[in-house]
């Protein structure tokens, strides 16, 4: 693969790649290195995928795979869809609140949504896939989708209050977005 | 369409406006705007939905990540094996020149052999006041087909690898030699052709004479245990028959 369009693919991909897999992983330094893994599977094998406009769901997929294969061997995954029905919509933030929140701040209210919501909802959130580009990369029906981010919006509203309440309380800078252990 | 319904369905309503061309959303964005209550939800969620979209894309990925990406992609793309087309592996490919040479052997050999060999040398007789050599008159072969008494059609006094040596032509068709030797009968020049059957193993002749005329010209052909033997003759049928 030319070297030329392997930049060109890391320059518009492994940001949103590693805010992906930010949420994901909750660590800074893993989703460093599952961005990485990422480019270097498309690297060894990607060079196949004859539809350049398809490299962008196929970046995505082949990280949200991979982020499944580890954490498959170090822990059992938790059936979600089983829980209750969806609560009514608990009192959100005001838009200005969350305006003024720290971008970290926001992030860690972000993993604090159940894995199985936070993946759809943080791709959501990125707006690089449409709910049936999300559907596809997740193997679920679109219904699946459109639920899955209703719930993980009401639990992210829940997440993003009680922080709100946290730092009325207890002021806490963040200044690094980078480098800090956010799990 | 109930509210709940379109809430529903705008929940995945990107709030960048990507999704504004999709169908799934049009009815539920049309109740928005003629429902005053659904529409102050709607406006609602799509701030805060921009809100947070805004504070995901503050977050940076860390120093040296790009170039770690960079670097780590050319090492990987250094050691990974070549990419190959399915067709281009080299089992396929192997096979794929087995049946070339398979086929290219059958259309060589099979049909083409059998009744080209017969036009190769009427071809070549049509030609013959080019031909110049007669062979030596003390070549045995020649004292045979030259004696009046001779009755061809049988087995003749032939030494193949012998023939060049006594002037005869050596013709080249399909890779093996065929000698050519003329000589004369009553005032008459024929073509004598000889092969080995071992060169031409898909032309059939047998061991009695058969005669056919074509395009002016006669030719009659038989083999003995080792070779294919052709005299052609340019005037007529029974100037052929006269030899037999």
């Amino acid at each position: 693969m030319p070297s030329e369009i392997f930049t060109q693919l890391v320059d518009a991909h492994y940001t949103p790649l590693f805010r992906f897999a930010l949420s994901l992983t909750k660590s800074s330094s893993d989703a460093g290195d599952l961005t990485q893994q990422t480019f270097f599977i498309w690297a060894k094998q990607g060079h196949a995928l004859r539809e350049e406009g398809k490299a962008k769901s196929w970046l995505f997929t082949t990280l949200y795979r991979e982020f499944l294969r580890g954490r498959r061997r170090a822990e059992r995954i938790t059936a979600l869809e089983d829980l209750g029905p969806v609560e009514a919509d608990p009192p959100a933030p005001e838009v200005d609140v969350v305006t003024g929140m720290d971008a970290g701040l926001v992030v860690e209210c972000l993993q604090e949504v159940d894995a199985t919501y936070r993946v759809p909802l943080t791709l959501f959130y990125m707006q690089d896939l449409s709910y049936k580009e999300i559907a596809e990369m997740l193997e679920v029906p679109i219904g699946t989708v459109m639920s899955r981010l209703s719930r993980g919006k009401a639990q992210l509203r829940a997440s993003l209050a009680r922080k709100e309440a946290g730092t009325k309380s207890k002021v806490v800078p963040f200044q690094n977005t980078t480098a800090r252990k956010l799990s | 369409m109930n509210n709940e319904e379109a809430k529903f369905i705008l929940q995945g309503y990107r709030p960048n406006g990507l999704d504004a061309g999709d169908a799934t959303f049009c009815a539920a964005v049309e109740q928005s705007k003629k429902d005053p209550t659904l529409g102050e939800w709607f406006a609602q969620q799509q701030a805060f939905d921009a809100a947070i979209s805004a504070k995901l894309a503050e977050v940076t990925p860390p120093a040296g990540l790009r170039a770690a990406i960079l670097a780590g992609g050319k090492v990987t793309a250094a050691s990974a094996p070549a990419h190959r087309a399915w067709w281009n592996h080299p089992v396929w490919m192997g096979l794929a020149a087995s049946l070339a040479i398979l086929f290219a052997a059958g259309v060589a050999l099979w049909p083409k052999q059998a009744s080209g060999f017969g036009d190769f040398i009427f071809a070549d007789a049509r030609l013959s006041a080019t031909h110049g050599g007669h062979g030596h008159e003390s070549s045995m072969l020649q004292a045979v087909l030259n004696d009046s008494g001779t009755h061809l059609g049988h087995k003749l006094p032939i030494n193949f690898e012998e023939l060049s040596g006594t002037g005869c032509r050596a013709l080249n068709y399909r890779g093996h030699e065929i000698m050519e030797l003329c000589f004369k009968r009553d005032g008459v020049w024929f073509h004598c052709y000889i092969a080995r059957i071992a060169d031409y193993p898909l032309v059939a002749m047998t061991d009695s004479p058969t005669i056919v005329d074509r395009e002016g010209s006669s030719m009659a052909s038989w083999k003995d245990a080792e070779h294919l033997i052709v005299v052609v003759s340019k005037s007529g049928r029974k100037s052929l028959e006269a030899l037999l």
